[in-house]
């Protein structure tokens, strides 16, 4: 191989590399322009831990509240949120999810309206009240408190799903079904395909809605970050307070940020 | 002693509880709608000219972060908010209100904004065409036709401040809530059933008169033309 | 605007006396970002009375053009007089209160009544409500709806044809000297739009308005207009009487536009009272005898003195050929359509009473067009 060939072959790939560059910063700034609302509220979230830290970096705490505040408390009783949103979300998502796809089945839709009607009266449903009623129940602790938030959560992302799946285009269904798909072959290949977006919108629903009733799980013995907002009212102690809740909120809005960008990535994906 | 029993042997105490978390989420609801409808209203511009600087950039950049801003606080829970606001404004009404109120802004805003930039383009194209000035088509046309959108997010919003109002007893606001800590602390002892959930159902009455209320005011303030 | 009034009211070469009343001077609009002109350096001068329709392929600048003489849209240079005022600076929402707006199915406000609709801009104004009131019922007789039964109703109740009138009414409601309609019949389905047409321009006939009109559909500026402007992209193309774009086309770009069908075209363009009619005799239903008349149409007519069928045709058998009529004061193209329609090779053309005047041959048509056009 020839010098000159090798130059003209260096320019090329020098070029092409370039021309690539060029390509990614032009994909990189259609990224940016589409989602950069999704990093304002990091921003926001980081904002507010700094806040926080900051503001309790400067008191000087009592032993009580170091006691309260120690990293081992707080990230156990962190834990313990997460897991209790967590599992309540997965059980949510496994009853009403295929609850909701039956309901749009050509023989329930006469039973759909009503579930709709009653899906969006129940949003008057306090889920705290419901989780007590559940300690009633079945006693304090742990799995009462995932009971009660999956039977909280359940009507609404219920009501969601019924309302994407009605969403699907219907000359889809029928283009579908024109071309010899079973109603079988239309649900998995067609409406649930289409629907996707909807299921994952019901997943971020089910999240926000647990994680913010599992902080009222404290109430019923069953622990996680509400437990700290109890200890401070109890205490009376406003710096334990104020971390309780910016601990909570950066938590909450983190967990929907997540739920936000999966959803934003389902979408873009199933066009 | 069964249920309708404590209600009846309770009844002015449970009465005046019920309605205490009736005006409170009517307060909420009316300060947050309020403040959404007027902010609504102010940033509903038309898309702003990419090329040219004006006003409409400020409006258009209030909308969006409002609305942005909002949602995220939707999703912070209840109890936090609370115990965010107990230094500020201490224990009592005051922190249950504004607290409500927060989470009222982001549902009106929300169809607040939807309405008003979904009135059809030829009607606001004719409005103007017959020398209508940009207020005026604001506020005798787009108004009264996103007013039935704006009127449901009011609604809806009304039925989540219901259960969120419950809380609100954590920071000593009042309303039902009261009725479920009392009987979660006396857990065990005489009718704390029955007082947990009467306040947990009658959430679901206060909802009721308040679906009432709305389908009179629905009745009586969206134009005839555009009743469905 | 004091400094405006003194414009001096210029005259066209060609309007016969009457003074302009809509006069755009080197009007042109480049929208932002764009470095096309829309429309550039456009004259247009339209004289008071006749409706002018602006036509041409989407994008050819006839909305835009419209739309700048009410300001809608800012012109970005030029001037635009009205009655000889110069309007390009005034308050915009001031000067649309003084010009007539007719869009495309109406744009009827949905929450107003019929009556509050049409009294859009006489609240404007600051009338009273009685003149209102009496206003709206008036307006609504003129467009053919019933006051009493439509001034309550809202305008979902109405169809899309009664919607149109009713746009048109309100665009009339403060007798403004100067409409502008925008493609208003564009959405409407043939036959109402037919309808619509024709009693727009009864309409025009008794309220005599300056009309800026935008169409893409040819057969309607034909129809309608007084003149037709062609635009392609941004330019002024053509500006004549219907008869000449049709049958004269400035250019290449015209006579694309306007296409193979002209001829068929101007057949709507010739009325049947202008024509020179084949004579017709009539005879009593039962009366007897009438053969020997050789040259003259005979038909029967009933007690009315209405042409019910043939009775004796020139040069040929009469029975079997069925008897058909068309109303004087329509046009050759109506007259071809009504024979189309009922295989008939002849048609009698009828006074507004239904007795015969004439006859009208498929033949003769033929003949006649080609004298015509050599007349003109």
């Amino acid at each position: 191989m020839s010098t000159a060939t090798t130059e003209t072959v260096d320019a090329q790939a020098e070029a092409a590399v370039e021309e690539g560059e060029k390509r990614e910063q032009t994909r990189l700034a259609a990224l940016w322009s589409q989602h950069y609302d999704l990093v304002i509220l990091p921003a926001i979230i980081v904002l507010l831990l700094v806040f926080l830290f900051l503001y309790v970096g400067t008191r000087q705490l009592d032993t009580i509240e170091q006691r309260v505040l120690a990293p081992a408390n707080v990230g156990g009783l962190l834990w313990q949120q997460i897991l209790l949103a967590g599992a309540s979300t997965v059980l949510v998502l496994l009853i009403a999810v295929p609850l909701g796809i039956a309901l749009s089945r050509r023989g329930a839709r006469r039973v759909q309206g009503p579930v709709l009607a009653v899906g969006g009266f129940a949003q008057a449903l306090p889920p705290f009240g419901v989780l007590l009623l559940m300690a009633f129940w079945l006693d304090f602790g742990f799995t009462t408190a995932v009971v009660g938030l999956t039977i909280a959560a359940l009507l609404p992302v219920l009501r969601n799903t019924v309302v994407g799946l009605q969403q699907v285009d219907q000359s889809l269904i029928e283009a579908a079904r024109g071309m010899g798909m079973t109603s079988r072959q239309t649900l998995f290949r067609v409406e649930i395909p289409l629907a996707v977006p909807v299921i994952v919108a019901g997943l971020r629903v089910a999240l926000v809605l647990n994680v913010g009733t599992a902080t009222l799980a404290s109430y019923i013995g069953a622990g996680g970050l509400g437990e700290l907002v109890q200890q401070a009212l109890r205490l009376n102690r406003i710096n334990v307070l104020l971390v309780a809740g910016g601990i909570i909120a950066a938590l909450a809005l983190l967990i929907d940020w997540l739920a936000g960008v999966v959803e934003r990535i389902v979408v873009a994906r199933s066009g | 002693m069964n249920f309708l029993d404590y209600l009846a042997s309770n009844s002015q105490q449970i009465l005046f509880l019920t309605q205490a978390h009736f005006l409170v989420v009517l307060i909420a609801v009316g300060i947050g709608s309020a403040i959404s409808v007027a902010l609504g209203l102010a940033v509903s511009t038309g898309e702003p000219d990419p090329r040219r600087f004006s006003l409409d950039w400020f409006a258009t950049g209030i909308r969006e972060g409002g609305l942005v801003f909002t949602a995220a606080l939707l999703t912070v829970p209840s109890l936090a908010l609370f115990a965010l606001f107990l230094p500020i404004t201490g224990l009592g009404v005051t922190t249950a209100i504004i607290v409500l109120t927060i989470y009222t802004l982001y549902t009106v805003l929300r169809n607040t904004v939807a309405g008003l930039t979904t009135v059809d383009r030829a009607i606001l194209e004719s409005a103007r065409g017959l020398g209508y000035g940009r207020l005026r088509r604001l506020l005798t046309i787009q108004l009264p036709l996103a007013w039935p959108v704006i009127l449901n997010g009011i609604r809806v919003t009304t039925l989540i401040s219901i259960s969120i109002a419950v809380v609100g007893a954590v920071v000593q606001g009042p309303g039902l809530g009261i009725l479920l800590l009392n009987g979660i602390s006396r857990i065990g002892a005489a009718n704390s059933f029955y007082q947990v959930l009467a306040g947990t159902l009658l959430c679901l009455v206060v909802a009721a008169v308040f679906e009432i209320f709305f389908a009179i005011v629905q009745r009586l303030t969206i134009p005839r033309g555009i009743r469905v | 605007m004091s400094e405006t009034t003194d414009q001096p009211v210029v005259e066209t070469p060609d309007g016969a006396g009457k003074p302009d009343m809509i006069v755009l001077e080197g009007v042109e609009k480049i929208y932002p970002g764009s470095t096309q002109p829309a429309v550039s350096q456009l004259d247009l001068s339209i004289p008071q009375g006749e409706i002018v329709m602006l036509i041409g392929p989407s994008g050819c600048g006839k909305t835009t053009t419209l739309k700048m003489i009410n300001r809608l849209i800012e012109p970005t240079s030029g001037r635009i007089l009205l009655d000889g005022k110069d309007v390009t600076h005034v308050n915009g929402d001031q000067l649309r209160r003084e010009i007539g707006y007719v869009i495309q199915q109406g744009g009827l406000f949905p929450h107003f009544s019929i009556a509050d609709n049409i009294g859009v801009v006489p609240k404007m104004l600051g009338w009273d409500k009685q003149r209102i009131r009496q206003r709206a019922d008036e307006l609504l007789h003129l467009v053919g709806l019933e006051p009493s039964t439509f001034r309550d109703r809202y305008p979902r109740q109405l169809s899309g044809g009664q919607q149109q009138r009713v746009g048109v009414a309100r665009a009339l409601a403060a007798d403004p000297p100067v409409m502008l309609m925008d493609e208003p019949f564009g959405a409407i389905d043939p036959i109402t739009r037919d309808r619509l047409q024709d009693e727009f321009l009864e309409i025009q006939r008794t309220v005599g308005k300056t009309i800026a009109f935008v169409t893409h559909d040819l057969q309607e500026a034909v129809k309608l207009g007084d003149k037709i402007a062609v635009f392609a992209t941004g330019r002024l193309e053509q500006y004549d009487d219907p008869d000449t774009v049709l049958t004269r086309p400035a250019n290449d770009f015209v006579s694309d536009f306007v296409g193979g069908g002209a001829a068929v075209r101007r057949l709507s363009l010739l009325e049947l009272a202008h024509l020179e009619l084949h004579p017709i005799e009539t005879d009593e239903a039962g009366a007897g005898g009438a053969a020997g008349r050789n040259g003259t149409a005979v038909a029967e007519v009933d007690g009315s003195g209405k042409p019910v069928s043939w009775r004796h045709l020139p040069g040929g058998d009469a029975t079997g050929v069925p008897l058909v009529t068309v109303p004087i004061s329509g046009t050759v193209y109506d007259a071809v359509d009504v024979m189309l329609d009922s295989s008939a090779s002849l048609v009698a053309v009828v006074d507004e009473e239904g007795r015969a005047q004439g006859v009208l041959h498929w033949n003769d048509l033929v003949g006649g067009l080609r004298t015509r056009e050599r007349d003109a």
